[in-house]
């Protein structure tokens, strides 16, 4: 569905960002990448959206190499990114100007409704709490069906309650349509809860340390004992990945 | 800072913004009347008293009297259309230009190279310096006192736009590419909105400024017009037509503002400022 293809990426400043990734994501499937900061998992993100080009390399959606932002990938920020000047429904409805509006009011209203926000249709951005702006967002990213999602620490900003709450709302609405999920995080229990595979990134240049197939069925129970010993090889990856010190102290799972 | 009366009869319905509550402090507005009230109130005892004699600072009543009398025969109206129809097409002329230049350098790096250096320079010049190039020029009619106006008002609009342009985020623009749009599309739905506030801002300096070139422009020899009232006024040794010609000012100022801010309000509605109450 979604594949790069030997992609890597230096900045104007000759930063390597990412060196020689290669990836293959299923139709359907829900990949996290998790890594410290620094080792490039947004631009890969952002190479996948089209909004950056690669240096060398392709990025290939459904077979079709991609030179920019493609229909058929949607992308979730780290912040809302509404746009002020429209209440909630001209934001969820942003990406359907080409529609007749009683049609793109109709997919509005029902995307509104998936997230929970149905009554919030006429409201300003400033109006709504975080966690609602970043339901918000996810409609509108959603409304237009993408077959790929791609999610940049959407709920990174948000509190624990909150994240929970999303991250199993995000499971809800991956099952009504079943897009490519492919979500960057620095929570390793968000990627445990919600992935099929966590690959994770190395710093100084980017590049893939290793993947972590999990074969748990969802919902995952974040106590019981499979999950833990998944935390703990996670933890472990991530410490053989360099950005962390390995030794017996506990990792704020959060706060990487 | 309108008074508002709300009678709320019925809870809001859930899928509107529960309106404001009605402001409490509605007394604050007559507040800004106390200083110059009092201040005229104070001036008029003390030239009845005899304490001021009055004769270069006429009391409030003698300057309401001769407003009255301007307006009576009429030429009141005279000049002050004049002056406005000054303003309104320098001003016109003005927002053209200055919107125009601000665009085009907001556009691309290359125009800014090529425009912001000369027009910064061009900017540096107090504007009274054009007038006698104008004249010789435009002639001492309307042509020369209304590119007066327009250069006046030109350079704020230009820096506003210009700097409007250039501080809008890059998180909002992708949220345009994301979605794919075109071009134009970019800058109607994403760029005109967003550059708006500070848009609407850097008009009414530019209004402002008009009103300022208005006057230097009417004294260079015009024989109607606000402006003519205070040349006239001093010429002749009439203190009450000059106040009252400053006071006129004063009123079309702001209300020309108020115009401006009431037709841009509908535009602002999802703005959110500090200053909402």
């Amino acid at each position: 569905m979604l594949a790069l293809n030997a992609v890597s990426k230096r900045y104007p400043n000759g930063t390597r960002a990412l060196a020689d990734i290669s990836l293959a994501v299923d139709a359907g499937e829900i990949l996290a990448i998790v890594g410290g900061s620094g080792c490039g998992k947004s631009t890969l993100l952002r190479l996948a959206a089209g909004l950056e080009a690669p240096t060398t390399g392709e990025v290939q959606v459904d077979g079709e190499r991609i030179a920019g932002p493609h229909p058929a990938v949607g992308l979730v920020f780290q912040e809302p990114r509404l746009l002020p000047w429209l209440t909630v429904a001209g934001n969820v409805g942003f990406g359907l100007a080409a529609l007749a509006p009683t049609e793109r009011a109709a997919k509005v209203n029902a995307a509104l409704a998936r997230v929970g926000l149905a009554d919030y249709a006429a409201r300003w951005p400033r109006e709504l709490s975080g966690g609602q702006a970043q339901r918000v967002a996810l409609a509108r990213a959603l409304v237009t069906n993408p077959r790929v999602l791609l999610l940049d620490e959407p709920f990174s900003a948000l509190d624990a309650f909150t994240r929970v709450d999303l991250q199993d709302h995000l499971l809800d609405l991956w099952a009504d349509t079943r897009p490519t999920l492919v979500l960057v995080t620095h929570d390793i229990e968000e990627a445990l809860v919600l992935a099929d595979r966590v690959m994770v990134m190395r710093a100084h240049p980017g590049r893939i340390a290793g993947v972590l197939t999990l074969e748990a069925p969802r919902p995952r129970d974040r106590q019981s004992g499979t999950f833990e010993r998944a935390k703990r090889q996670l933890l472990a990856d991530l410490g053989r990945a360099g950005t962390y010190r390995s030794g017996e102290e506990a990792f704020p799972t959060a706060a990487i | 800072m309108t008074p508002v009366s709300v009678a709320q009869t019925s809870e809001p319905a859930l899928d509107t913004p529960a309106a404001p509550p009605p402001r409490p402090f509605r007394w604050r507005l007559l507040l800004g009347f106390v200083l110059p009230i009092g201040a005229a109130v104070l001036w008029e005892a003390a030239v009845r008293s005899g304490l001021a004699e009055g004769r270069l600072m006429p009391p409030p009543s003698r300057i309401l009297a001769t407003l009255v009398d301007l307006a009576r025969g009429g030429e009141l109206w005279w000049h002050a259309q004049a002056t406005l129809a000054r303003v309104a097409a320098g001003f016109a002329l003005g927002v053209a230009a200055g919107t125009a230049l601000g665009a085009l350098a907001g556009a691309s790096g290359l125009w800014r190279a090529l425009l912001d250096p000369t027009l910064q320079g061009l900017r540096a010049i107090p504007s009274i310096a054009w007038v006698p190039l104008f004249i010789l020029w435009l002639g001492i009619f309307e042509a020369s006192k209304i590119a007066l106006i327009a250069v006046g008002v030109s350079f704020p609009v230009y820096l506003g736009t210009l700097g409007a342009i250039l501080s809008i985020d890059r998180k909002t623009i992708e949220v345009g590419r994301i979605f794919r749009l075109s071009g134009p599309a970019l800058v109607g739905r994403i760029m005109l909105p967003a550059v708006l506030p500070h848009y609407v801002i850097a008009l009414r300096s530019g209004l402002g400024l008009g009103w300022m070139f208005v006057v230097a422009a009417e004294f260079m020899g015009a024989s109607e017009g606000l402006g003519y009232l205070l040349v006239d006024g001093q010429q002749l040794g009439k203190p009450a037509q000059i106040i009252s010609a400053i006071a006129i000012f004063a009123i079309l100022g702001k209300i020309t503002d108020a115009i401006l801010v009431a037709l841009t309000a509908p535009l602002l509605r999802w703005q959110d400022v500090a200053g909402r109450s």
